[in-house]
C-alpha cells in the first residue's frame, strides 16, 4: 500500500518535469509562430496525430463549413474455443457519423456518434472544441478521445490492418476510451520535418466500474464510460511524442486518477483508489513495411476487503507489421493494393497471479479497392490462462469489410 | 521506370503483362499458406479435449431437452458475479467455477473455512462459513474466538447426479456402525435435516435426510447444496433464500453496501444449476495394464476397498442416463473415523469431529491436468501426492494404510499406479 501514493507523486513529478520542459520548447526556437504564418489558416497540411481526428477524407477533402462523413465497418467471423464452435456470424460491427467543421479558422469543431452492433448502442465518441491559439499552444474541450497509448487515438476501422483491435488497446485499456474533459495541446516543427506534440488534459477518468461491475477480475474497460463524473474527482492525462517524420513517432502517455466515491457531501466516505497507466507507443516504417506498437502498464489500489480476487497490477503489449505490395495490380482498379499485416500480443490481466493472461498472433491478408477501403481476412490463434492457470486455446477467423464515407 | 516504358512504351499493355505475372508469386503464397493451412488444421483451429478427459462433460445419451437444460445450467455455474449484480456484501469467490477448477477440486487458496461450537452452527457469530470477503462498504468476517474451525477444500462436483440417483438403501446396507463384522471398519450414514425451503419431492428433501454431499457427508440434496453455495460463498440471494447473508459482527450494518434488491437471482438459475450438476459425467478411468491389475488386486487386499467401494449402482430414475447403472466412484458415502491426524475436531450433523465421509476416488487420472501438474488432496489439501494421502490415513483406516505401508516399493508403485488411473 505505501508504493501507490508514491507512484501518484511520480506521476505528479513527470507531469511538472513534461510541463516545465513544455515551457522551454514554446520559448525555444522555433516556438511561437505567428497565427498568420502557420498551417491554422488552413486545414493543417499535416495532421495531429497520423489517422486520428483530424486525418480523416471527409475532412481532408472540406469543403463548405461543415463536413460530414464516417466510416462503416462489417465483418463475419467464424471463432473456435478449445475445439468448440462458438461464434459464426455476420455482424455490422459499427457505423460512425463523423461531422467536423470550423469557424475561421481558430475555432474547429470535431465530432463522432458511434452507432454499434445494429444501433442498439449510440455514444458520442468525440465532441471537442478546439480553440486554436498558435502551434504549440491550443485548448481543447468537450468529449475526448484520452491520450493513453496511439492506437486509442487512431483506432478507425478503416485504418486498421487487422480486423481486431489489439487485446493491449481494447481488453486492457479500453479502446475506444473517451470522456469528458479539457486541456491543451500543440505541436512544434522543427526543421527536417520532425515534430514535438504534447497533449494534457483533466478527465472524468475511470470509474468504480473496473471493480464493481467487472465480474472476472480487475477490467479498465468496465470502468470507461465516466460522462458525468461519478466521483466528482477528475483524473489527468497526456501524451507526448516525438516524431522525426511524419510515418515515425514515439509517444509517452501517462494517466492518474481515482476512481472510486470516496468523497460525497463533503465528507470522506471511504479511501481514495486510484488507477494509474503508462504507456509507451511507436510506429515507424521499415524498408517497405510499416511497425506499430504500444506496451502499457496499469496500477490499481484495491478495497481491502477484495484479497486475491481483482488485480492491483496488469500489463500489455502488441507490435505489428505491414507489408503494402501490389499496388495498381489489377487494373481496373487504379489505386487498388494488398497488405500483409502481422500483430503479436500478450495481456497479463493480474501480474500478481499465474493466470489470467492471453497472448495471440494475427495474421491479415487485406485487399484496398481504394485507401480509404478496405476488405479484411484473418487469422488470430491464441492461448488464454483462466485465474486457475489452466491453458485454452482460440482460433479466430474473420473477414472484415471498412469503409470511409 | 525509365527503362520499363522504353521497352514497354504503351502503358495499357504494360500493366496487363506485369498485372498477369504480379500475381504468379502471391498466388504461390497464399497456396502454400492454404495448403500448410489445411494441413495443420485441427492443431491451427483448437482440437477438443476428449470428453473422457475432462470434468465437465455431460453424461452420454442425454436427450436434446437435458443438453439444452445442461448447456443453460453450465453457463450459469460459470457466470460470475459483479458487485453491481449482487456479488456479496460478504462472500468467498464470485462464482461456482472459481472454486471448482474445470468443474474439479480447487487450490488452497480457495479453501474454506467453516466453523462452529459444539455442533453449533452458530449464525450468531456468522457460522457455518467464514466469508473473508467483502465488497465495498461492507466488512469481510474475521473468525470469532473459541471456535472449532476446519478447512475444506471445495470438491469436484462431477457425478454428482450419479451419487444423487443412488439409493439410501444401498448405501445404508453398507452401514455398520457398532463393527458387527469385526473388521474393524464401521461406516454409519449422516443422517441430516433438510431445511423448510427444500420441497419434500426433492430428492434428499424429507427428513431425516441421508446425507451424501461434502467432506462429512452433511448436505442431502442437490439443490440445498445449490442454494448454499450461492448464498454464502457468493452473497447471492435466491427465491429459495431471499435474505443476503451478512456479517453479524460488523462493526456497522452491512446490507446496505449491496445495493442489488432480493433475490437477487431466481428459482429457475438456481433449478439450471443444479440440473448440469446433476447431468456431469465423471471421467473415463485410465486403460488397464498388467501393473494396475496389480495395483488393484493390492488395493483389495491391503482393505482399501472396505470404505473405498469400487461400485455403487443407481436405481430407478427419471433421466434415462441416470438410471440403473454401475457408479465407479470408489466410495461408499458413509462416515469414517479417520484418526487423530486428520480430526478436525468440529461435529457437523451426525459426523463427529473424527468423521469423514469417504472420498470418492474417481478423477484422480486427471486431477493434476486442472491444477497445473499439482494434486491437493483430503478435506483441507495438505496431502501433495496419493501417497501422501495414504499415509495420513488413520482410525479405522490404520491397518489399510499400515498394509499399505508394508508393501514393496513396486507393490507401492502399482497400488498407487492403480489409484491414479481412476
Amino acid at each position: 500500500m505505501t508504493t501507490r501514493p508514491a507512484l501518484g507523486v511520480t506521476l505528479r513529478r513527470t507531469m511538472a518535469v513534461l510541463l516545465l520542459g513544455l515551457a522551454a520548447l514554446l520559448t525555444g526556437p522555433g516556438a511561437g509562430r505567428s497565427l498568420a504564418d502557420d498551417s491554422l489558416a488552413a486545414a493543417p497540411a499535416r495532421p495531429f496525430v497520423r489517422g486520428g481526428y483530424d486525418d480523416k477524407p471527409h475532412v481532408s477533402g472540406l469543403f463548405g463549413r461543415i463536413a460530414v462523413g464516417g466510416y462503416l465497418e462489417a465483418r463475419a467471423g467464424w471463432a473456435r474455443q478449445d475445439g468448440v464452435t462458438d461464434e459464426l456470424g455476420i455482424e455490422v460491427t459499427r457505423w460512425n457519423l463523423l461531422i467536423s467543421t470550423r469557424l475561421r479558422d481558430r475555432v474547429a469543431i470535431f465530432s463522432e456518434i458511434e452507432f454499434e452492433d445494429g444501433g442498439s448502442e449510440a455514444t458520442v465518441e468525440l465532441a471537442q472544441v478546439d480553440i486554436r491559439f498558435m502551434p504549440a499552444f491550443n485548448t481543447r474541450a468537450g468529449i475526448l478521445l484520452l491520450p493513453l497509448g496511439r492506437f486509442n487515438l487512431a483506432h478507425d476501422a478503416p485504418r486498421n490492418e487487422m480486423v481486431t483491435r489489439p487485446a493491449e488497446a481494447e481488453a486492457l485499456l479500453g479502446v475506444a476510451l473517451a470522456q469528458p474533459g479539457l486541456g491543451v495541446f500543440g505541436w512544434i516543427d522543427r526543421p527536417g520535418g520532425a515534430r514535438f506534440s504534447y497533449e494534457a488534459y483533466s478527465v472524468t477518468g475511470y470509474h468504480e466500474g473496473l471493480i464493481a461491475d467487472s465480474p472476472e477480475g480487475t477490467r479498465l474497460p468496465a470502468g470507461r464510460r465516466n460522462f458525468e463524473d461519478r466521483n466528482a474527482s477528475p483524473a489527468v492525462v497526456a501524451r507526448i511524442e516525438w516524431s522525426p517524420e511524419r510515418r515515425a513517432g514515439l509517444g509517452l502517455s501517462g494517466y492518474h486518477g481515482a476512481y472510486n466515491i470516496y468523497r460525497a457531501g463533503g465528507l470522506e466516505v471511504d479511501e481514495r483508489r486510484d488507477v494509474s497507466v503508462a504507456a509507451l507507443d511507436v510506429e515507424a516504417p521499415l524498408g517497405p513495411t510499416q511497425w506499430s506498437g504500444e506496451v502499457a502498464t496499469v496500477r490499481v489500489d484495491l478495497p481491502p476487503t477484495l484479497p486475491g480476487l481483482f488485480a492491483g497490477r496488469q500489463a500489455g503489449f502488441y507490435l505489428m507489421g505491414a507489408w503494402r505490395f501490389g499496388e495498381d495490380w489489377i487494373a481496373r482498379m487504379p489505386g487498388s493494393s494488398f497488405t500483409l499485416a502481422a500483430r503479436v500480443e500478450a495481456v497479463d490481466f493480474d501480474r500478481d497471479l499465474a493466470g489470467d493472461s492471453m497472448r495471440a498472433l494475427a495474421l491479415g491478408l487485406n485487399f484496398r479497392p481504394l485507401p480509404e477501403t478496405v476488405v479484411k481476412f484473418g487469422f488470430e490463434r491464441g492461448e488464454t490462462r483462466d485465474r486457475f492457470n489452466n491453458l485454452g486455446a482460440f482460433a479466430r477467423l474473420r473477414l472484415g469489410v471498412a469503409s470511409y464515407f | 521506370m525509365g527503362p520499363e516504358q522504353q521497352v514497354n512504351p504503351a502503358p495499357v499493355n504494360r500493366a496487363r503483362v506485369w498485372s498477369g505475372r504480379r500475381w504468379i508469386a502471391p498466388g504461390m503464397v497464399a497456396g502454400s499458406v492454404l495448403l500448410a493451412f489445411s494441413a495443420g488444421c485441427g492443431r491451427l483451429l483448437t482440437t477438443a479435449p476428449d470428453a473422457a478427459d475432462v470434468f465437465d462433460a455431460p453424461l452420454a445419451g442425454l436427450s436434446p431437452a437435458d443438453l439444452a437444460a445442461f448447456l443453460e445450467g453450465d453457463e450459469q455455474f460459470g457466470k460470475p458475479f459483479a458487485i453491481s449484480e449482487g456479488l456479496g456484501p460478504i462472500f468467498n469467490n464470485v462464482s461456482c467455477a472459481s472454486c471448482h477448477s474445470g468443474d474439479g477440486r480447487g487450490r488452497p487458496e480457495n479453501v474454506l473455512t467453516r466453523f462452529s461450537i459444539l455442533g453449533d452452527l452458530v449464525p450468531e457469530l456468522g457460522g457455518p462459513q467464514l466469508q473473508d470477503r467483502a465488497i465495498p462498504g461492507a466488512e469481510a468476517e474475521r473468525l470469532p474466538a473459541n471456535v472449532e474451525t476446519s478447512r475444506r477444500l471445495p470438491p469436484p462436483v462431477f457425478g454428482m447426479g450419479l451419487m444423487e440417483a443412488i439409493p439410501a438403501d444401498s448405501i445404508l446396507s453398507r452401514a455398520d456402525p457398532a463393527d458387527l463384522d469385526g473388521d474393524g471398519v464401521s461406516g454409519r450414514p449422516n443422517l441430516v435435516s433438510v431445511p423448510e425451503f427444500i420441497p419434500a419431492h426433492e430428492p434428499g428433501g424429507t427428513a431425516p435426510a441421508l446425507g451424501r454431499f461434502g467432506r462429512k457427508a452433511q448436505v442431502s440434496s442437490l439443490l440445498l447444496q445449490t442454494v448454499n453455495a450461492y448464498h454464502q460463498d457468493i452473497g447471492i440471494t435466491t427465491d429459495f433464500r431471499p435474505d443476503e447473508n451478512v456479517n453479524p459482527l460488523a462493526s456497522r450494518p452491512t446490507e446496505a453496501a449491496d445495493r442489488v434488491a432480493d433475490p437477487e437471482i431466481p428459482a429457475s438459475i438456481v433449478r439450471s444449476v443444479v440440473a448440469y450438476l446433476r447431468l456431469l459425467a465423471p471421467p473415463a478411468p485410465g486403460g488397464s495394464t498388467p501393473r494396475r491389475e496389480a495395483g488393484r488386486a493390492l488395493f483389495a487386499t491391503v482393505g482399501c476397498v472396505s470404505c473405498h467401494v469400487p461400485v455403487l449402482r443407481t436405481g430407478p430414475n427419471a433421466t434415462p442416463a441416470l438410471a440403473n447403472r454401475e457408479v465407479p466412484l470408489y466410495s461408499d458415502l458413509l462416515l469414517h473415523d479417520m484418526g487423530d491426524g486428520l480430526a478436525d475436531n468440529r461435529s457437523d450433523g451426525d459426523a463427529d469431529g473424527r468423521e469423514w465421509r469417504t472420498t470418492p476416488l474417481w478423477g484422480l487420472r486427471i486431477m493434476r491436468d486442472f491444477l497445473n501438474g499439482q494434486a491437493f488432496l483430503l478435506h483441507d489439501g495438505r496431502a501433495r501426492s496419493v501417497e501422501a494421502a495414504v499415509l495420513l490415513h488413520g482410525g479405522e483406516a490404520q491397518v489399510a494404510r499400515d498394509g499399505f505401508a508394508g508393501l514393496a516399493a513396486d507393490q507401492r508403485a502399482a497400488l498407487l499406479d492403480f489409484v491414479e488411473s481412476r
